[in-house]
Formats: structure tokens, C-alpha cells, sequence
């Protein structure tokens, strides 16, 4: 459950709640290269999610939940 | 089975026939669930630590009713983001308009069937 | 009948009684908003809770008294009397109704009739009385009439919106290309909408704020099924990201889907206003795309397949157009047409304009506006949510949601009854785990096998297959351990087989499950949002160990229920009142019990001669006495009962009555809350009633009689209840006639209550008080109300039956005070003991007036009757023993005297003639039952602490 801040590496696992934007926010700007992973992720509160549509981050690893992925493809733009 | 997180949820009803109700079926799906007979005494439990994953509360109540308890609500630290239900009848319209301005997440209509309310359930609360 | 239902019974009956009650004081007041809003809250929450069970009888009324009282509350109702006895009726059925459900558990056919009459006298009077009533009907067709957007305003307003360059040209009907679809995906929307499933086209467009009402549009949006295309869109990202409000949404959501409207309108119940559903016609995904060639086109082949078009010759038609096909580059945008006719010919096969059009395009080289020449697609309909939301909404039963819902509810709802019909679910639920067992293993594993495992448990729980559990939990343990979920599937496989082995000896088809449907092993992988929500909440269910039915309980869950909401939830317990009677009961045999230690001490020193110990039993007698003590008066308290309880139901009878007799009452009721023990109290309320009912009919006059003496033409009655140390009195007092004690003592002459001495000795007071006397009955005119032959000497042995005494002072054309006196509590009474014939009694002190020892000397004869003086006062005397025809004549002391004891018996003070007198004690008094309940001359029985058993006596009946 949540975000696990590693060194240049976010790892979003499970259901990400809407508290977690500020901080995932406040990290990508702190981490510019920070990369992201949602492997596991289930779901990302919309707060999260336009956190991640508005920084683009690179990310290392796209979620196995396939409805999850389809829908984050607009990072992939 | 220790990992499992029961999720609570919070309800708030001056009826004991529809706490009784709501928290049988509630208690059924596998959550936890606190009440409270009207807006006062639930503040109290809020204020004395209950951190609900959710809040169903009804609007006519003695004391406080459910509008007023949903604003004091959203302006209590950490429950900015707590979704919130009001418990209406099919004619008060009104009143779910009203207490979605408060801050409610949604609304159920009561009667509230077992199946209704889980379904409600499972779209407000991510993870259940 | 099952907790909740008993539950809502008991609540319903307050709810009533403070309806009753808000009514009479709004009669008062009308204008009172808190009562009003009180009222409202009341009706409207009694509403609520019966729309909990199937008593449409009931509903129905009290559902057309909600919005009655809504309309009163909101001041579009005038309040009136009419109205009032409108809603009383409305409240007496339903009274009527729980009665019918408390005594057979539902609701007789008769009354289908009766409710459709009430609902209907109570709708009329909201229509006559607010003429232009905004019924929800009108309301909402108010909203499905205003801004009713047609596709172009949409896809405007969908322009407005920023858009990255990237994410290509907007949507248009004119170049759906927007939508950024592929040929595939294209064409099976072209497919689902020309064949009867709409496509929507959605756009969701969350409030800023949203977050902070706790929604998650993103979650919301993911919930839609089927979607087949989507895109979200970050409006305005400001300049600098450090300014970003990450909590004010900038989202924008579209998608498109195959979901129903109606699927569509659930999920977006909350938001209508948010979001904007357009209808796609299928047409509108027929779109071309590929490179261009400058090939020139064969212009034979086109107007030969063009005719065969025409002809509905659609099979050479095909055969022509895939030939021409094969011919061609697949990228091109020709073949892109050329598929495109294909998937008309196959999809929308009579649209033969369309086709042609379509075709014809390959001469002019552009995309066709085929839109217009929609042959069987209904044209767009754009509809703003909120216009459907309320006949959605409407369309909402319980029993339609229940149909629809998703594969949790056969595990919530499983009522441990009927485990047996629901065999087949059970069995299709395991089948569809070992579905998920044997997907293709994944990082998802371990939380797979957890859920199976949990979903397992919770359907075995809710089967009552406990014994299985554990087994369940070993393969799961094993399984994890092992990483791989052979243990859980091996264990699922043998019970499968043994219910196949089963089925077989039953030789019975299996039932065909719906749940078998749902669960589609598509549905099973992880992605699908629906299982893996089911799976969750099974989960979840798995946890709390309490709400598990127990086998050995029959309505095991209620029950359970039932205790943890009263003590979560009211600081009121309300408990059945055999539960505090057996209280009662347990406290008077602890008493009595303990009262045996002293004699034990007793014992312990004299008999056996062991003095410490007999003094170790003293100091423990103490301590135990004194917690019995306590608990004694603390269960006293529990008993104890307001006569608000009488009280409350005086306005309405009072009303009704008054109303009836024509007569204007004002009625006071004062110290409500003066509390009683519960028996006493409900032994009141009979008396009361009718005393009321008498003053009501006898004592107040009718307006002009008032008038004429100079009254208000409103007669007062004041019903007051206060405490006297341990006793309570209640006072009725009216402002009427009065009684006229030479009526009185005529008429108990004329009965032969009185002889003509006492006629004439008579006080006016003590005229008055015959009233009291057995076989008097004042009543000039047999009323309907009181004096069916039923006098105030009923009322007179109801009081006395509860230790209480009765009285009455009245002044002619006054008015009449009447007041009873009753004991705080009947539990414990206390006794002398008394001494006759070498056998003790009891005689309750509230009827001794003192203990005297009269000297033979001062005894005469008058009549053949003993009698004495005392303090001036004529005594008669009587003796015990030959009260209780005992043949001994009664024991004087060495001086002579005789014990006597003066008891106040109707008002008159007698003596009877004891051999001695002993200690008062406490005891718990029984009354007699069985054959000594026939016996006359006793009140009860007491335990006495050395267990032998005290008749008390009753002198009123003795005498």
C-alpha cells in the first residue's frame, strides 16, 4: 500500500491513496530523473495521477493490472 | 488470516432500527463498524480518535443533523479526503444536493439493501 | 419474528407516541418550527425504517404523512385541525399495523384498503392546500428540460478544452479519426453499434474541489466497463510545478464505451452534472484511414459492385470487394474503404445508401459524411445525466439492485436457513477458485492464493461448513509457504469430487447457476476490477470473528446484533421486563438467604460452640448485606418508570373525548417525570384513565353551561404528579361542576350504602368520598364514555391493590380534586409481625395506625360488638382468631391487656385483637398464586431469613 521512496526510484504499490499527491509531488521536483515504478500498483488516486500527467517522470515499470496500464498509456505520450 | 485490514466504517443514524439494519449487513461484508446516534456524539468519537475509512451518516437528526456533522467533519485534521455518505430517501433530493455541497462523497436511499449498499460501497472505497 | 423486526416495533412505538405527542403540542403552537421539524423527523425516520420490511400498507401512508408534514414544515401547508386528525388516523393505523405484525408477523390483506384511503384523504390534503405543488415529478422534469445539449454543443464545448498537440485533432462528427482509433477498434464499435449496443461517448469533467468531498474520479472512471477507447486530458499545468495544487483536479476523463446508459448513470450517480453522455451513431466510426495512392482507381469495378449494392446482391458484392482487396496494399486508404464496405455488408446490411456513399468515395477521394444517411441508427442523443438520474434512481428497488449485483452477494446474504437451495452457488464459487488456482502464475500469486483462500473460508463460513476451515487455512499456509498453489488446489479438487460423487448418487441435474455467468474466467484475472472487489470484501469478511454464524444458533447473527447495536449505540437499554422480574425475583431469595447467615452465626456459637467463627460469619453477613442492599435498591431503580408513561397518552385522549362530548378542555400536566416503580405504574394507568374520562364526562361542563356561570368556556383539568417522601401522589383536578354531597348521600341512601343514621352524621366530605363506595355510580346519563355500570369503586380496588389510597374533595360549581396516593415501590413491603394462636402474620405498616394494649377493663360491648376508646374515638374491636375462624379466644399479657392493632381500614380506624406483637421486617411480598390465590384475607407470602414462610395478612378484605 502507498509509495516507497528509494534513492531515485518511487515504487507505487497496491492502492495509492490521495494524501500520498503531495509528497510524490514534492519528490519528483526534488528527484528530476526520479524514475517510477506502478509494477504493482493497482490503483493511483486521481491526485497522483495528474501529479504523474503533469511531471511525465520516466517510468521504469508499468503496472501488471492491464485496465490500470490501459489507462495510464497517456503517460506514455 | 492476519493481514487482512478490515476496513471501518462509521455510521450515524438517530434510528436504532436502521443502525441495526445498516450495521448487520455492514458487519456481514466484513467491516468494521462504529456508531453514533446523531452529530454531537459522533464528533465526539471523531474527536477521541476514530479514524473511519468511511462515514455514513443520516441528514434529520436530533441534536445535529448530518449537513452540519459533514462540514464540522471536513474541517476536522485528516478527514479532508474521507469519503462521505448521507443516508436520504427517495424525496429528498433537496437534501443529498445539499449534503454533496457539504462535502458528501454520495448518498444512498433508504432503504438501503444489502447488495445496494456494498455496491456504493465498493465505488467510494478503493481497495474493498 | 427477528431482532431487526422487533427492533423497529419497539422504536416504532416511541416514534408514535412522540408523533402523538408533537401533534397535541403543535395544536398549541403551530408555528413552531422545533416541533414542526421534530414532527417532520419523526414521521420521516418512522418512514425510513418500515421501508426495511415488505409492508407497502404501512409505507404508504406513512410516506404520504412525510410529505404532507414536509410540506407543512416548508410552510406550504397551512397547519389546521383538519390536518391534525388526518395524521392522528394516519398514526392510529399504523398503530393498528404493528399490532397486526407483533401478534402475526405481517400485514392481513384487509387493510390493503384502508391505507389506500388514508394515503389518499392525506395526498389530497397537500394538493388542495398547496395549489401549485411542486411535485418531484415536475421537479424533475424541470431538469431534464433545461440545457438539453445537442451533439454540436458537446463536442464544442469538448473543443474549448485545451489539448495538447499530440493528442491530435478533436472529435468531431465530421472527423471521428479524433477519437485516435484504430481500424480495429473502429470497427468493432461500427459492429456493437450497428447492432443494437450503443456506443457512448463520454466525457467527465471533475469539479476542482472533488477531492475534498472524498471522490476519486479516477476510481470512478476505471469503473466503467467496456471501455473501448479513453483518453485523460490535464487542463492548465501551471508554469512552475512547484505552484501545482495537487488537490484541485485538472482532470478531464473521455472515453468510449459499449457499458449500458443505465451502467453508465450508476456509476456516475454522484456527478451527473460532471458528466456528459452522447450517443455515438454507428456510422460515425466509419472512417477510412491509410495512406493515399495515386493509383487511379478501377472505375468498373466500382459501379459494377456499386449496382450489385443497389440489387442487394450483397454476397457478389462482398465476393467482388474482397477479390479487390487482395489485389491491393492493405495500408492504403482504398483497401481502408474497401474493408469499411465489408463491415457494412456484414454489419448494417440494409444501409445500402451508405454502403454505395461509402464507396462512391473512392472516386472523390474523401471521407464521406455518412452520418446523415443513417438508415437504422437513432439519431444522436446527447443527454445531460441528471436528466435520467431520477428514473434511475427510481428504477432502484432493492430486488432489481440485488438482481444486478456482482458476484459478493451470494456470500453476504447467505441466510443460514437455506443453506441448501444455495448448494449450487456454493459449488459454482469453488469451481471459479480453482479457476483463479490455475491461471498462469504471476507476481500476483501470493495475494491470489490469500483471496482464494479467504473467499473459501467465507463461503464455507456462511454454509456453516466450520469444520472445513481449518483445512482450508493448512492448504493455504502450505501453499504460501511453497510459493505455488498446488496445496489449496489440490484440497479444492477433492471436495469437487466429492460433491461430483454426491450429485451422481443423487443423480439430480444440477441447477444451472447465474453465478456460473458472471464469473467467466475473463473476469478472473487480476485486472478485472468487479472479482477482485468481490474477493476483497470476501476477504475482508473473513476478519471479524463475531459476525460469524454460529450453528447452534438459529437466527444467529440477529441476535448477536441485536445486543452490540443497544450497547453501541443508546446509553437506554430497553430490556424485557421478565429478565428484571427474574432480577427481582433472584435479589429477594439473595435477601433471604443472606438473612440466614445471622442464624447460622447464631448457630456456629451456641450449638457448636465455636465463637470466632461465629464471629467471621457476622463480619461477612455484613459485608453481603450491604451489597444486597445496594443491589436491592439499584434493581428498585431500574423498575422505576416515569408516569410520563400515563401521562403522554392523556392529550389525545383528552382531545378526542372532549371533542366528542363538545366540550373545550385545557388540559396541564405537571411532574411528568415523578418516577414509580414499574408495577405501580402500569397499575395506574387503568384507574387514571378512568378517572379522567369521568371528569371529563361528569365534571367539566359544556361551553354555554360554563358560560352561563360565569366560567372560561374552556374547562381546566390539571392532571399533577408528585413525590411525597416514598410515595407518589397524583392529583386530578378540575375546574367543574364539583359534586353535590346531598346528591351523594341521597342516592347511597336510596342504595342502601348508608343507613339513615349515617345520612345524618355524614361529613360533606366523607358524602363525597362514597362515590368510592362498591355499587354507586353518579352518572345522571348513561354516557358512552364512563358509567357503563363501572364506578369509581373499580378504581377504588385497582389503587388499594397496589397499596394505595384514594380521595376526593370537590365544592359545588368549582370544580373537583381527586387523588391518589401510591407507594414509590411495591417490591418491598414493610411488616409487623404479629402473634396469634402461636402462629405469626404479617400486617403491612401502611395500614397500621398504632399498636395499643387495651386493658379487658376498657373493652365494652356495643351491639354484641367489642369496642374500646381511644383518644375520644369510638374503636370497634375485633379479634384475629375469629377473623380467621379460629376457635381460641385471643391471648391477653400478665396485666390483662390485649395487643391490639388500630389499622385504617376505607377511612375508618378498627382494631384487631392480637395475642402479641414482634419486630417490623422487610420482605419481599408474593402474591399468592394458584389455589391460595383464591383465598381472601391475604394479601401475599414472605420468606423470612430463617426460611420459614410469613403470611401476611390483608385487614381490608379481612373485615
Amino acid at each position: 500500500m502507498g509509495i516507497e521512496y528509494k534513492k531515485s526510484l518511487a515504487v507505487l504499490t497496491e492502492f495509492v491513496g490521495v494524501e500520498e499527491a503531495e509528497n510524490l509531488l514534492e519528490w519528483l521536483l526534488k528527484n528530476p530523473k526520479g524514475k517510477i515504478n506502478l509494477a504493482s500498483c493497482v490503483h493511483i488516486h486521481a491526485a497522483n495521477l495528474q501529479v504523474l500527467m503533469a511531471v511525465k517522470p520516466t517510468i521504469s515499470a508499468w503496472p501488471a493490472d492491464e485496465n490500470l496500464q490501459h489507462w495510464l498509456s497517456v503517460l506514455k505520450k | 488470516m492476519a493481514n487482512i485490514m478490515a476496513k471501518t466504517i462509521f455510521l450515524i443514524d438517530d434510528s436504532a432500527t436502521m443502525l441495526m439494519s445498516v450495521k448487520s449487513t455492514l458487519e456481514m461484508a466484513g467491516f468494521k463498524v462504529e456508531t453514533a446516534e446523531d452529530g454531537v456524539k459522533a464528533m465526539a468519537k471523531l474527536n477521541t480518535g476514530l479514524k473511519p475509512d468511511l462515514i455514513i451518516t443520516d441528514i434529520n437528526m436530533p441534536n445535529m443533523g448530518g449537513i452540519e456533522l459533514i462540514k464540522k467533519v471536513r474541517a476536522l485534521p485528516g478527514f479532508r479526503f474521507t469519503p462521505i455518505l448521507t443516508l436520504t430517501t427517495e424525496s429528498q433530493q433537496g437534501r443529498r444536493d445539499e449534503g454533496k455541497q457539504a462535502g458528501a462523497t454520495g448518498w444512498l436511499v433508504k432503504p438501503v439493501g444489502g447488495a445496494d449498499l456494498l455496491k456504493v460501497i465498493k465505488q467510494v472505497l478503493p481497495g474493498v | 419474528m427477528n431482532a431487526l423486526l422487533e427492533q423497529f416495533l419497539s422504536e416504532s412505538r416511541d416514534f408514535l407516541q412522540g408523533i402523538g405527542e408533537k401533534l397535541m403540542q403543535l395544536e398549541s403552537d403551530p408555528e413552531s418550527i422545533p416541533f414542526l421539524t421534530e414532527l417532520f423527523r419523526f414521521i420521516h425516520t418512522l418512514k425510513g425504517n418500515s421501508g426495511l420490511f415488505d409492508f407497502p400498507e404501512m409505507t404508504r401512508v406513512l410516506h404520504a404523512s412525510e410529505d404532507l408534514m414536509d410540506a407543512v414544515r416548508h410552510g406550504r401547508v397551512h397547519y389546521s385541525q383538519t390536518l391534525t386528525d388526518q395524521l392522528l388516523d394516519a398514526m392510529d393505523f399504523v398503530g393498528i399495523l404493528m399490532d397486526e405484525i407483533e401478534s402475526t408477523g405481517r400485514i392481513g390483506s384487509s387493510h390493503a384498503s384502508s391505507s389506500a384511503k388514508l394515503t389518499k384523504s392525506l395526498r389530497d390534503l397537500l394538493a388542495q392546500a398547496s395549489a401549485p405543488v411542486d411535485a418531484p415529478a415536475s421537479e424533475l422534469h424541470g431538469i431534464s428540460n433545461i440545457d438539453h445539449p445537442s451533439v454540436d454543443q458537446v463536442l464544442e464545448e469538448f473543443a474549448a478544452v485545451e489539448v495538447t498537440p499530440e493528442t491530435g485533432a478533436l472529435p468531431s462528427l465530421d472527423a471521428p479519426h479524433a477519437f485516435d482509433l484504430s481500424e480495429e477498434v473502429a470497427m468493432a464499435l461500427f459492429s456493437h453499434a450497428s447492432q443494437g449496443t450503443p456506443v457512448f461517448w463520454v466525457t467527465y469533467h471533475p469539479e476542482p474541489d472533488c477531492f475534498f468531498k472524498g471522490e476519486d474520479p479516477f476510481y470512478l472512471v476505471r469503473q466503467v466497463p467496456e471501455v473501448l477507447w479513453s483518453d485523460c486530458i490535464l487542463q492548465a499545468v501551471p508554469a512552475l510545478l512547484i505552484d501545482m495544487d495537487v488537490y484541485s483536479s485538472q482532470l478531464i476523463f473521455q472515453l468510449l464505451t459499449c457499458a449500458s446508459q443505465e451502467t453508465l448513470d450508476d456509476i456516475f450517480r454522484y456527478v451527473p452534472d460532471q458528466v456528459q453522455r452522447v450517443e455515438i451513431p454507428a456510422l460515425t466510426f466509419v472512417v477510412p484511414r491509410g495512406s493515399a495512392s495515386d493509383n487511379a482507381n478501377d472505375e468498373e469495378f466500382i459501379s459494377r459492385t456499386l449496382a450489385m449494392l443497389r440489387d442487394g446482391e450483397l454476397e457478389r458484392a462482398a465476393h467482388s470487394l474482397h477479390t479487390m482487396l487482395e489485389l491491393s496494399a492493405s495500408d492504403l486508404w482504398s483497401s481502408s474503404v474497401l474493408r469499411w464496405v465489408l463491415a457494412m455488408i456484414e454489419f448494417a446490411p440494409h444501409n445500402t445508401p451508405a454502403q454505395c456513399a461509402l464507396l462512391e468515395a473512392l472516386l472523390t477521394h474523401e471521407n464521406p459524411d455518412l452520418t446523415l444517411l443513417a438508415h437504422t441508427a437513432p439519431a444522436p442523443v446527447v443527454t445531460a445525466l441528471t436528466a435520467e438520474l431520477a428514473s434511475v434512481e427510481e428504477a432502484i428497488t432493492p430486488e432489481n439492485v440485488a438482481a444486478l449485483d456482482d458476484t459478493s452477494a451470494p456470500t453476504a446474504s447467505v441466510a443460514p436457513s437455506n443453506t441448501d437451495a444455495l448448494m449450487p452457488c456454493f459449488y459454482t464459487v469453488l469451481h471459479a477458485q480453482k479457476t483463479v488456482l490455475t491461471a498462469p502464475a504471476s507476481a500476483w500469486l501470493k495475494g491470489r492464493l490469500k483471496s482464494v483462500a479467504s473467499t473459501l473460508i467465507a463461503v464455507h463460513r456462511a454454509m456453516n461448513k466450520l469444520d472445513e476451515i481449518a483445512h482450508i487455512q493448512n492448504a493455504l499456509d502450505a501453499a504460501l509457504a511453497n510459493n505455488a498453489p498446488e496445496p489449496l488446489l489440490t484440497w479444492l479438487e477433492q471436495t469437487l469430487a466429492h460433491q461430483a460423487s454426491r450429485e451422481e448418487v443423487s443423480d439430480q441435474a444440477k441447477p444451472v447457476s447465474v453465478l456460473s455467468d458472471q464469473v467467466s474466467v475473463e473476469d478472473i484475472t487480476p485486472d478485472a476490477p468487479a472479482l477482485q472487489h468481490a474477493q476483497v470484501a470476501l476477504e475482508s469478511s473473513v476478519e471479524p470473528a463475531k459476525s460469524v454464524q454460529r450453528p447452534e444458533e438459529s437466527t444467529p447473527h440477529f441476535g448477536r446484533r441485536a445486543d452490540d447495536v443497544a450497547v453501541s449505540t443508546s446509553k437506554t437499554l430497553k430490556v424485557d421486563q421478565e429478565k428484571i422480574d427474574r432480577l427481582m425475583n433472584l435479589i429477594g431469595e439473595m435477601v433471604v438467604a443472606k438473612n440466614a447467615l445471622p442464624y447460622l452465626a447464631n448457630r456456629a456459637e451456641t450449638v457448636f460452640g465455636v465463637r470466632d467463627l461465629s464471629r467471621e460469619i457476622k463480619a461477612q453477613y455484613a459485608v453481603i448485606n450491604r451489597v444486597a442492599e445496594e443491589m436491592q435498591d439499584t434493581i428498585m431503580q431500574v423498575r422505576m418508570m416515569p408516569v410520563s408513561f400515563i401521562f403522554q397518552r392523556f392529550p389525545r385522549m383528552v382531545r378526542d373525548i372532549s371533542r366528542k362530548l363538545g366540550k373545550e378542555v385545557e388540559l396541564v400536566l405537571e411532574g411528568e417525570s415523578t418516577e414509580a416503580d414499574k408495577n405501580i405504574i402500569e397499575a395506574l394507568s387503568d384507574p387514571l384513565i378512568h378517572i379522567v374520562r369521568n371528569s371529563l364526562d361528569h365534571g367539566l361542563e359544556t361551553p354555554q353551561e360554563r358560560m352561563a356561570a360565569g366560567k372560561n368556556a374552556a374547562g381546566k383539568l390539571l392532571i399533577r404528579a408528585t413525590q411525597e417522601s416514598d410515595r407518589v401522589v397524583i392529583e386530578i383536578i378540575d375546574d367543574g361542576r364539583g359534586i353535590n354531597p346531598y346528591i351523594i348521600k341521597q342516592k347511597a341512601y336510596e342504595k342502601g350504602l348508608i343507613d339513615e343514621s349515617v345520612l345524618e352524621r355524614i361529613s360533606d366530605e366523607e358524602a363525597v368520598n362514597l362515590v368510592f363506595a362498591a355499587g354507586f355510580s353518579t352518572a345522571e346519563v348513561i354516557s358512552d364514555l364512563s358509567g357503563r355500570g363501572v364506578g369509581m369503586d373499580v378504581v377504588r380496588s385497582a389503587v388499594e391493590r397496589i397499596n394505595g389510597t384514594v380521595g376526593i374533595q370537590s365544592e359545588v360549581g368549582k370544580g373537583t380534586r381527586l387523588f391518589l396516593s401510591l407507594p414509590l415501590s411495591m417490591a418491598v413491603t414493610n411488616v409487623m409481625i404479629i402473634e396469634s394462636n402461636q402462629q405469626i402474620f404479617g400486617v403491612s405498616m401502611d395500614m397500621v395506625v398504632e399498636t395499643v394494649r387495651v386493658p379487658r377493663a376498657q373493652m365494652s360491648s356495643i351491639k354484641q360488638k367489642q369496642t374500646t376508646v381511644l383518644r375520644g374515638r369510638i374503636v370497634p374491636l375485633l379479634s384475629l382468631n375469629d377473623l380467621l375462624a379460629l376457635p381460641f379466644a385471643q391471648q391477653p399479657n400478665e396485666d390483662d391487656e390485649f395487643a391490639t392493632l388500630v389499622v385504617r381500614v376505607h377511612g375508618e380506624h378498627v382494631g384487631i385483637i392480637v395475642d402479641d406483637f414482634r419486630e417490623t421486617v422487610d420482605i419481599i411480598l408474593k402474591p399468592m398464586t394458584g389455589i391460595l390465590g383464591g383465598l381472601g384475607g391475604f394479601s401475599g407470602a414472605a420468606l423470612l431469613g430463617d426460611g420459614s414462610v410469613l403470611m401476611v395478612l390483608n385487614p381490608r378484605e379481612l373485615i
